[in-house]
């Protein structure tokens, strides 16, 4: 679901709350809105408010006590509303960085950093996000769109999709041309498509993933 | 009437037949067989039947038990038994002895037995009943009362025991077999019933000096030797239920019975002497008088027997328990003491490596943690200082916002200041105690501490030490950690293997008033640049590096009065060169 608010917000995970505080206060200088955590158990006890579930990104240190970061990762692959994370940590290893990025990290910086490249690193993760949350949103709305077809209209609108003449869905389905039309038109108005190839492009982007 | 005539009749018949020819039974102990002790004792029925020829005498020959029963069940009227037997029967059934048997079949008559040792007459031959110990014994019987029992009992009096003969040859009756077995050498020693010795030397069988008696006793009423007291012959005996009349009757015949094949009866002994020695071995009658009066004691004082028994049972099991519980606790307390042991060896190691890891280490090793330590403070106050220059140039300066930033780097930067200190406070965490040092003897330390490291990275160490170098006034840990630094950074400064096989060359030289130590690498040398910062505090050429090292070794040195530089060398690499003063008085 998305939340009513658009903002973006960026999740700062550090054991170190001077890390956390003067991350918060450079990028609250850039405008952006913040949520700090200590820990990874703090975070995902946040987790489920639909508040968080804006667009934003995950700032996270990987050598963290308690749950590693890339643990924190891997439980936040699965949710509904995935955020990028980037990766922050002074102890930047290769096999670390692999092993993140394998995971589905965003990106991987290693403190110290220079501060714009954290900027600029946070602010494309956070486009990748709202983009997520677009095909999301979009896909929810076809799934949903699809779920008011009763059984025919489902049967038309496929013969639509296999490019079947009026005709041909008439005789397979065992009805009358006019039906079928009747059907089509209550297709095209419940999938809220303007026109075929805009029904073709809205289905396929739900069956595709 | 018809009837109670009839009745009177019958038992008047029976009265008269009890009469005339009452049965009168003499129980005969049959130790040698039922009929021997027939035969035995038949000049002795025939003696009674004709002088009472009013009853009809029957000989009943029984075991010992067979009497027991007999006399109890009240079957018979006399017995002859032997003394064993009859004091028993005195004892238990009131018994009482008519006669004693007399044995005139010997030269010297005599109602009394007792036994004689024999051994042939040679010198040195046993003289005591302990001298038989070892040697063959020959007896006519071992259950033969003149012939064994008696001397059982003196041997017993005497502390030995009869196991400790070499054996007992049983050899049959007649007695003289004893005499011969002794003489066929199938025995050393022999038993024989008193006078039968003097018997057979009467009749010529036996030379008078050919045995010799063992323990001989004196007895001047008795005229055979013995080597026992002397107890009565066999008895002729009444029992309680014996009528009086008949017993009399009895004992005036046998009192004039004319001996038969020697045997004749004699005025009553007295059995006392008996009853002891049966008593004494348990035997005879007493071997089962023996056990039933030890059953009894115990069904008496069975609740005794029970507790004793049960505080036997609950003894044992106590000291089972003790002794599992003394073993279980041992094994534990073993098993403590080797794990106690071993952990404290365990700390002394780790103390050790931990000690030796400080004085090595110091720095480098813990570079990399300090590194983060302080970059985390120093990331923060980037931060912070971005963040205030964004707001600004965004023209957002809220004041409350800013002040926040300014305070967030102060405070990081305070935290700096404190991580910083507590590096100082780690590296010199004490005082200073100078002491009297070889300086050869502290390099030779410390490069004993540094053989590791050196070894793991394949750098040979090249150790020149002048000779007779005086004492200095140092602090040895303090020096140490100066050439542990000077090394470690040799080995740093050689990351080619080429040059890490030239390796260091660790020298010492006194120099006018001050000692020299020079410690040279082959790495890369110093460039115009890193030479001109080598000693700034916080500079550094290594990853990991502090850039603390050098200022802390340039430091100590210059606290004991010396001076810590550095040289480039024409033929590559540095040499890291320490003073350190003598002591006036020793430059003298």
């Amino acid at each position: 679901m998305i939340g009513d608010n658009d903002q973006p917000l960026v999740l700062i995970v550090d054991d170190d709350e001077a890390m956390r505080r003067s991350m918060a206060f450079l990028f609250s200088s850039i405008g952006l809105e913040t949520n700090i955590f200590a820990s990874a158990a703090e975070l995902l006890q946040a987790l489920p408010e639909p508040e968080h579930c804006r667009p934003g990104a995950l700032v996270l240190d990987v050598r963290m006590p308690g749950m590693s970061g890339l643990e924190l990762q891997r439980h936040l692959r699965d949710r509904d509303c995935p955020l990028p994370i980037l990766i922050v940590t002074g102890h930047g290893d290769v096999p670390m960085a692999v092993e993140a990025l394998k995971a589905g990290a965003f990106d991987f910086i290693e403190k110290p950093f220079k501060e714009q490249l954290l900027l600029d690193a946070v602010a494309a993760a956070i486009r990748l996000s709202r983009e997520n949350l677009l095909r999301g949103a979009r896909r929810r709305s076809v799934e949903e769109r699809l779920a008011r077809l009763g059984r025919r209209e489902r049967d038309v609108l496929d013969g639509i999709l296999a490019g079947k003449p009026n005709k041909v869905t008439a005789y397979e389905l065992d009805l009358s041309i006019k039906t079928i039309e009747a059907y089509r038109a209550s297709v095209m108005t419940k999938m809220e498509a303007g026109s075929l190839a805009e029904l073709a492009l809205m289905v396929s982007s739900v069956i595709d993933g | 009437m018809i009837r109670s005539l009839c009745a009177f009749v019958l038992l008047a018949l029976v009265f008269a037949q009890a009469a005339e020819a009452r049965d009168v039974t003499i129980a005969v102990l049959a130790f040698q067989g039922s009929e021997r002790a027939v035969k035995d004792f038949e000049p002795t029925v025939a003696h009674l039947e004709r002088t009472l020829p009013e009853h009809h005498f029957i000989v009943l020959p029984l075991d010992l038990a067979g009497i027991a029963t007999a006399v109890e069940a009240k079957s018979i009227d006399f017995v002859i038994t032997n003394p064993g037997e009859y004091v028993d029967l005195e004892y238990r059934f009131g018994a009482t002895r008519l006669a004693t048997l007399e044995s005139r079949d010997h030269a010297v008559p005599t109602d009394t037995v007792g036994s004689t040792v024999v051994v042939p007459n040679r010198p040195g031959h046993a003289e005591t009943f302990r001298d038989l110990a070892g040697l063959r014994l020959a007896v006519v019987a071992t259950d033969a009362f003149g012939g064994w029992q008696v001397v059982s009992r003196e041997m017993d009096e005497a502390g030995i025991a009869t196991s400790k003969l070499a054996g007992v040859v049983e050899t049959g009756f007649p007695m003289e077999n004893v005499l011969a077995a002794i003489r066929s050498g199938q025995a050393d020693a022999g038993v024989l019933r008193t006078c039968l010795l003097e018997d057979e030397i009467a009749d010529g069988r036996v030379m008078a000096d050919e045995f010799a008696v063992v323990a001989e006793r004196a007895a001047s009423d008795f005229p055979c030797r013995s080597s026992s007291r002397l107890y009565p012959d066999w008895p002729f005996a009444r029992l309680a239920g014996t009528s009086p009349d008949l017993a009399k009757a009895v004992t005036a015949s046998l009192l004039t019975m004319i001996p038969v094949e020697g045997r004749a009866w004699t005025a009553p002994q007295d059995y006392t002497s008996v009853h002891a020695l049966f008593r004494q071995l348990r035997i005879g009658p007493y071997e089962y008088l023996a056990r039933s009066t030890l059953m009894g004691f115990v069904r008496a004082n069975w609740h005794w027997f029970l507790a004793a028994g049960l505080g036997l049972v609950w003894w044992i099991i106590h000291v089972a328990r003790v002794e599992t519980l003394v073993r279980r606790r041992t094994t534990e307390l073993t098993r403590e003491i080797q794990e106690r042991e071993k952990a404290e060896q365990a700390a002394r190691l780790h103390r050790e490596e931990r000690d030796q890891f400080s004085r090595l280490g110091i720095l480098g090793e813990m570079a990399s943690n300090i590194a983060h330590e302080l970059n985390q403070p120093l990331a923060a106050i980037t931060n912070y200082a971005e963040g205030i220059t964004r707001l600004i140039d965004a023209g957002r300066t809220d004041p409350d916002i800013l002040r926040d930033g300014a305070r967030g780097i102060a405070g990081q930067a305070e935290r700096a200041g404190v991580i910083i200190r507590r590096i100082r406070s780690f590296v010199r965490r004490r005082e200073l105690r100078r002491e009297n040092l070889d300086i050869n003897e502290v390099v030779r330390e410390a490069l004993v501490l540094f053989e590791g490291p050196a070894r793991r990275n394949d750098v040979p160490l090249h150790v020149h030490l002048a000779a007779g170098m005086p004492p200095l006034s140092a602090d040895r840990i303090e020096i140490e950690q100066v050439l542990l630094n000077l090394l470690q950074n040799a080995v740093d400064a050689m990351s080619d293997p080429v040059a890490r096989g030239r390796g260091i060359g660790v020298s010492t030289v006194r120099s006018g008033r001050t000692v020299e130590v020079a410690i040279r690498d082959h790495g890369t040398g110093l460039s115009p640049e890193v030479e001109a910062h080598l000693f700034d505090t916080f500079f550094t050429t290594k990853p990991q590096g502090l850039g603390l090292g050098l200022p802390i070794c340039r430091t100590i040195v210059e606290s004991h009065g010396g001076r810590l530089w550095a040289t480039n060398e024409a033929s590559g690499g540095i040499t890291m060169r320490f003073t350190l003063p003598l002591p006036p008085e020793e430059s003298r």
